[in-house]
């Protein structure tokens, strides 16, 4: 009988294009932000491939006429063995709502699942174990609460206007931020000038935003673009998460969004839960961004007047704390970042 | 006795057991199981893993278990291959 062979290819080889050439016969395309590849094959024939990038495992296919004859399951075993060795003990999958059924006979739970795509976590993760974890740390009561997601890359007057307006209309608020360490400023950083910038209202707790808020597991695209029916998909699941899981166990009733002009992504990611977050109960409100001498104040524009010295225009940007902590010593290697990338992020 | 850090045992294959742990918070022995044949022999699987944490005086345990439809055996063996490892 012939030998079926599970493999790592180099994804900087030819082998590559192979790979991705038996996925396109999927409708799959190979993610740009994969690091770790294995196939199975028979001879020179590729008959399934599984990838993984950061704690997700993707780009998985098997050709139909070997399926069910256990390559799946040497495949997952493989990519798991890879993932455990390197510290990943708990993983996510992205796949189509069809091969939901394949993972969950893996001990792979559903989070969420739309038209096009579903999440699963491992068996060893638990969604609502972690979510009520999170409520308990955080030694918040169970009024009503109005809740924002924020990055912060940096904290800018034009956060500080929208947190202050829902402090305002609202008597208790939360703030999560985006705790994927991939912006330029470090997420330590990004947590204390919030904080900082928010002493003075009372009724706002700020919170790590933990990993089922826009984290590269569950939102990838937010870091990594991809075509824009995935960052669709992607939006709509990270929506979905939030109303389904965060809102009712943290009595959320209300999501503040800023309007944004500059980035595409946000302007999606803001439709996005205003399709969605109404179905569970939570009430979208939208606020107009704030402009400084006819200029729109976005961390982005920061970072913009960052790469080109322009410190006069920052000063009024943002508050103080931001301000002296970009003039501190501890900002010097963060701003040499910043010159030089042309990162979103 | 306590373990000390994450280990797994076992793979995803027909007729095998993939068993992971990791040090408990004080909670006894929580297990998590995922089984192909839970409807039929869940209890049972579950009764073989605290058997044999307890026979390796296991007290305090987080447990990940995803049967493919395992034999007592080799259920024994993935659960103390894998305690063993994170010793």
């Amino acid at each position: 009988m012939y030998e079926i062979v599970v493999h790592k290819i180099d994804i900087k080889s030819h082998m590559r294009e192979k790979t991705e050439r038996f996925l396109a016969s999927f409708g799959l395309a190979m993610d740009g932000d994969v690091e770790y590849t294995i196939i199975a094959r028979i001879g020179d024939r590729i008959i399934g491939t599984c990838s993984f990038a950061g704690k997700v495992i993707k780009c998985f296919a098997v050709a139909k006429e070997y399926q069910n004859i256990g390559i799946s399951e040497r495949l997952l075993t493989e990519i798991t063995n890879v993932m455990f060795d390197r510290g990943i003990q708990d993983s996510f999958i992205f796949t189509r709502p069809e091969n939901k059924v394949l993972f969950e006979g893996f001990g792979f739970k559903e989070i969420y699942a739309t038209d096009s795509i579903a999440l699963l976590e491992s068996g060893s993760r638990d969604i609502k174990g972690y979510i009520a974890r999170m409520f308990k740390n955080s030694g918040l009561d169970g009024g009503e609460k109005a809740a924002l997601v924020v990055n912060c890359n940096p904290f800018t007057l034009g956060h500080r206007y929208l947190i202050q307006k829902a402090s305002e209309n609202n008597i208790q608020v939360v703030v999560f931020v985006v705790e994927e360490d991939l912006s330029l400023f470090p997420f330590p950083v990004r947590m204390n000038l919030i904080k900082e910038g928010l002493k003075d209202l009372e009724n706002v707790t700020v919170l790590p935003g933990g990993e089922y808020i826009i984290s590269s597991g569950t939102f990838p695209t937010y870091f990594l673009r991809e075509d824009e029916e995935k960052d669709k998909a992607y939006q709509s699941l990270d929506a979905g998460i939030f109303g389904k899981y965060i809102a009712p166990v943290f009595n959320i009733k209300k999501r503040y969004l800023g309007t944004e002009t500059y980035s595409k992504t946000t302007d999606e990611y803001n439709q996005a839960m205003i399709d969605i977050l109404p179905n569970y109960g939570v009430e979208t409100v939208l606020v107009e961004r704030i402009e400084v001498d006819s200029k729109i104040v976005s961390a982005s524009t920061v970072r913009q007047l960052i790469r080109e010295d322009r410190w006069s225009e920052i000063r009024v940007m943002v508050p103080d704390s931001t301000y002296n902590y970009l003039l501190s010593d501890e900002a010097i290697p963060v701003i040499e970042n910043i010159k030089k990338s042309n990162s979103r992020h | 006795m306590k373990i000390n850090k994450v280990a797994r045992a076992g793979t995803m294959e027909s007729s095998d057991i993939f068993i992971m742990v990791q040090p408990g918070d004080n909670q006894g022995l929580d297990i998590r199981l995922s089984s192909v044949v839970i409807d039929q022999y869940g209890n049972h699987i579950r009764n073989v893993i605290m058997e044999t944490l307890k026979s390796m005086n296991i007290e305090d345990i987080e447990l990940t278990a995803n049967d493919r439809g395992a034999l007592d055996y080799t259920i024994r063996s993935r659960v103390e291959t894998a305690v063993k490892r994170a010793l």
